[in-house]
């Protein structure tokens, strides 16, 4: 492992930045106007001049915004690091900024007169999530790898619920998406001076706490005998960090990954100690937002008003933190249980899988004969009808199983009882090879998604293990690359979308895991298909019992480790891209069902495919049903509720488990 | 053998008559034929997203009967099957579904925007087409007179008063517009009206283009019209943006604001358009 830090700070690569930023924002100005004109623009506006107005009012607090923002968003980095004593904690990943934009996003539609205070709402939405977030991972004794697992698990969360609301107004949000995506365009100088001040007052709060936070280096016995009372100090430095994001994300939305990178780029300039690194990282996150912003405004040329720069800071920020996860030294979590250390009490299987077999028959029958119509709830048993949910009913259950399956496949491969195909990014890996095949022909075959949505998945887990194998299996490692790559594909979307492309607006409903467009020969293709691979992966199972177990004693025991570990990723990532293709790539049914199953008391590998493989098609075939008639006569997606019911299963469990 | 021959030539013939209509049963999942429909006296039982038509179409009012059929992309089929239509009418931009609805009923696609032709133009043929379909021929040629009268009522009034050109556009946020360039049907009743669209910038196939309000700037002597609705917070945003302040429209007060009508509808947004127009500008 290389070390990140630098011997001693070096200021010419700071230097260098800055001076970057700077020629940037210059040539931006001599591209708009005269260097004549500048002092006038910059100063005291010509209000003839639509183009000197456009420079003062809106060039100028733009860039005075990127800076603050991407200052702002670093500072907030640097104290949630130092208190949490983790380098990966940053508005983003704790689901701050998240949250601070959905509590937004509901005041909006559903109580406009509280949008008179903002920052509150913003302050109250982010501080609500983060203390969900340690809620979670208090539990787990706030090892700092579990706090970003919660964090980005509740981000995950917060985002399929602000999805699930562009969803039902989609007109009456475009301005909220624009917004959400973090858009830095300027019309006055009202930003900045809501910003400012804010700004101010917490940063003479930080200088004022300096000394104190410095020692929260120490191990707490050490920080303690010097009179401190660690958890004020703790709860007042978070604090502040939380209402600096509340205030960037009411001025311009959720600005992705400034807050983690840019304190890793101070720390890679070698800013070593508290004071360097609150100096240094404000600077570079300053820098580096002004610079993406430029850049935003140049490449989108006129449309730059409508490019959310956030957006594109999340796509530059998902690749440095796979680059920074391997290189990062993070004080080791507590030994991860063993998979077979969570079984509840072993059950007979065999009775319990007849149980829950018949329990699917039972719901896929309510939910093909009950629904609501245009006289309100009625038993239906007209064929003209049940035409209509046989295919979706099929399509659901096909899906559920072949996550359900999935999940135990990669949660047996990577002895990690959190891996799941939405939480390895997998899923986002297929939805990207998805959304790029139908950017590209629109009119794609279903095999030819099939095809590209597999590539993608595969990819993404080769990928993966790759860098699991490099460093050793860490499980938690494993989930945040996975977490990494899910959300560059969030980024992707959000882009694509804010463009508003027609083509993009026609995906959204299949990213969000709408069952509608299934037609029947896809969802008998889908339980068939589903069922063969279960199938195929029974004979399996002594080597799925095995690969937990870790390297040696597998090998020992003839298991062809190399080939054992193709043949499982080869069908997990048929499985994940077959289910992607059918209910989006966010459900979260990849992972509840597998650890519903063991919790059942499936231990032993075969029983948990078949368990999981069940019940994964039960909560997706609920899923559907509560899709279909929870707001009739529209219709939520089952993917999306699915994602719903399954992040508060998540969390819960995240909690739970000790 | 005759007759049975007879016969056999008719079936044919008497099969496509009576898919011909007239069309009782109507749903649709397009707003513009919604409220054409209206206009020429048919009701339709079923129309998409009723809750978002109130609030982006307004009028006509869709009478009570009329039921929701779910969003207007993924419009709910098995209800949609218990209504048992015998017509349902989409445009175009609604054509994905049509294997899914053609097992319900006939489907026919009328389009208003159709690439280089007057959308008004269009309006009126897509009015008669509505009235083959329903039956009511004489329904869609009074609409279509009231119309043209109403259109040269007001060209009337406003011919002798020097107007300038009018920048029609829908607020996305207190920094950008969606701005209806010289395709749309507004722009056409304007230009009818011997009226100018001041936008001179291109615009997509439905007839606008979005951008920021600085570029507004570009013809000094032009009014604005937004419609509602406006995204909240959005005018009172607006109130505070300095550079808005200093658009020659509102430096000089001519922006005016209207009550939500449909710029992709046919004949009835056109009508109610023109009345918003005269309130306007004769009633101030």
């Amino acid at each position: 492992m290389t070390s990140l830090a630098v011997a001693r700070p070096s200021r010419g690569w700071l230097t260098a930045l800055l001076l970057l930023s700077l020629l940037a924002a210059v040539a931006s100005l001599a591209q708009q106007l005269p260097a004549a004109q500048w002092l006038a623009a910059l100063l005291k506006p010509d209000s003839d001049s639509l183009v000197q107005l456009r420079v003062h009012y809106s060039w100028l607090p733009r860039l005075c915004m990127a800076l603050l923002c991407g200052g702002a968003l670093a500072l907030a980095g640097v104290l949630m690091q130092q208190v949490l004593r983790n380098p990966l904690a940053s508005p983003t990943t704790l689901g701050v900024a998240n949250g601070a934009q959905l509590a937004l996003a509901l005041a909006t539609l559903y109580a406009p007169t509280l949008l008179l205070a903002r920052e509150w709402i913003a302050l109250a939405g982010g501080g609500l999530a983060t203390a969900l977030v340690f809620a979670l991972a208090r539990r787990r004794g706030l090892s700092p790898l579990t706090l970003i697992l919660a964090g980005l698990v509740v981000s995950l969360l917060l985002g399929s619920v602000n999805v699930m609301l562009m969803l039902l107004q989609p007109q009456g949000l475009a301005a909220l998406f624009i917004w959400s995506a973090g858009s830095l365009s300027q019309h006055n100088w009202d930003g900045v001076l809501f910003l400012l001040p804010r700004l101010a007052l917490v940063l003479v709060l930080v200088v004022w706490l300096l000394r104190p936070l410095a020692l929260l280096e120490l191990d707490d016995s050490g920080a303690r005998s010097l009179g401190l009372s660690l958890d004020k100090l703790r709860v007042l430095a978070l604090g502040l960090a939380v209402f600096v994001t509340a205030c960037v994300v009411t001025a311009v939305g959720v600005i992705g990954f400034i807050g983690l990178a840019a304190p890793a780029v101070a720390r890679l300039l070698g800013a070593r100690t508290l004071r360097q690194r609150l100096l240094c990282a404000p600077l570079v996150g300053a820098a580096l937002l002004l610079l993406t912003d430029l850049a935003v405004q140049y490449f989108a040329g006129s449309f730059s008003e409508l490019v959310p720069t956030g957006g594109v800071t999340a796509l530059l920020g998902a690749p440095l933190l796979l680059w920074l996860i391997p290189r990062l030294r993070l004080p080791a979590g507590r030994p991860q249980p063993a998979v077979s250390a969570l079984a509840a009490p072993h059950l007979a299987a065999r009775p319990l899988l007849g149980l829950l077999l018949l329990l699917l028959l039972v719901s896929g029958l309510v939910a093909l004969l009950l629904g609501q119509g245009p006289q309100g709830w009625a038993w239906m048993m007209d064929p003209q009808v049940l035409q209509w949910r046989v295919p979706r009913i099929l399509g659901a259950a096909g899906a559920g199983l072949m996550l359900g399956l999935a999940g135990s496949l990669l949660q047996r491969l990577t002895g990690n009882p959190m891996a799941s195909p939405e939480l390895m990014g997998i899923s986002a890996g297929a939805a990207l090879g998805l959304m790029a095949l139908l950017f590209l022909w629109s009119a794609a075959p279903l095999w030819a998604r099939l095809g590209m949505g597999f590539f993608g998945a595969l990819i993404t887990l080769l990928v993966i293990i790759g860098f699991a194998r490099r460093h050793a299996y860490s499980p938690d490692r494993l989930l945040l690359v996975g977490i990494a790559i899910s959300a560059l594909f969030d980024a992707v979307k959000m882009l694509v979308l804010s463009l508003n492309d027609p083509r993009g607006q026609s995906v959204l409903s299949w990213l969000s895991g709408s069952t509608y467009f299934v037609e029947l020969p896809t969802a008998i293709a889908a339980v068939g298909g589903g069922v063969l691979l279960l199938l195929l992966c029974l004979p399996l199972g002594r080597w799925l019992t095995l690969l937990p177990l870790g390297e040696s004693t597998p090998r020992s025991l003839g298991v062809p480790m190399r080939g054992a570990r193709l043949s499982i990723m080869l069908i997990a990532a048929l499985l994940t891209a077959a289910a992607t293709l059918l209910v989006g790539p966010l459900s979260f049914v990849g992972l509840m069902a597998p650890h519903m199953a063991r919790v059942l008391g499936f231990q032993q590998a075969r029983g948990q495919l078949l368990g999981a493989a069940l019940i994964g098609a039960l909560l997706m075939v609920l899923a559907d049903w509560l899709g279909r008639n929870l707001l009739f006569p529209e219709q939520l997606p089952a993917g999306l509720l699915a994602a719903l019911v399954g992040g508060v299963y998540l969390i819960w469990g995240l909690g739970r488990r000790r | 053998m005759r007759l049975l021959a007879a016969l056999l030539l008719w079936l044919p013939l008497a099969l496509q008559a009576a898919e011909q209509g007239p069309y009782r049963r109507i749903v649709t999942l397009d707003w513009g034929l919604a409220e054409t429909l209206v206009g020429i006296g048919v009701t339709p039982i079923g129309v998409a997203d009723l809750p978002n038509y109130r609030r982006w179409v307004g009028e006509p009012a869709m009478p009570a009967s009329v039921q929701d059929l779910g969003l207007r992309t993924e419009p709910n089929l098995e209800l949609l099957t218990q209504l048992k239509p015998d017509l349902i009418l989409i445009t175009p931009q609604f054509e994905a579904a049509r294997p899914w609805l053609e097992r319900i009923a006939p489907v026919k696609s009328l389009a208003i925007y159709r690439p280089d032709s007057d959308p008004l133009h269009t309006a009126q043929q897509v009015a008669r087409e509505l009235g083959e379909l329903s039956g009511h021929q004489a329904g869609a040629e009074q609409l279509i007179r009231d119309f043209e009268q109403q259109l040269a009522q007001l060209r009337e009034k406003l011919a002798n008063r020097a107007l300038p050109p009018f920048y029609l556009v829908s607020l996305i946020d207190a920094r950008h517009v969606r701005v209806y360039g010289s395709s749309s049907l507004f722009s056409s009743v304007l230009r009818r009206l011997g009226q100018r669209n001041a936008w001179q910038g291109g615009d997509n196939f439905w007839g606008f283009s979005q951008t920021g309000v600085e570029q507004l700037a570009e013809v000094p002597e032009a009014a604005l019209i937004h419609f509602a609705p406006a995204p909240l917070g959005a005018l009172q945003a607006l109130q505070q943006s300095v550079l808005w302040q200093h658009l020659p429209f509102v430096e000089q007060q001519r922006v005016y604001a209207f009550a939500p009508a449909w710029q992709f509808g046919g004949l009835m947004a056109a009508q109610h358009f023109m009345r918003l127009l005269e309130e306007a500008l004769l009633h101030d």
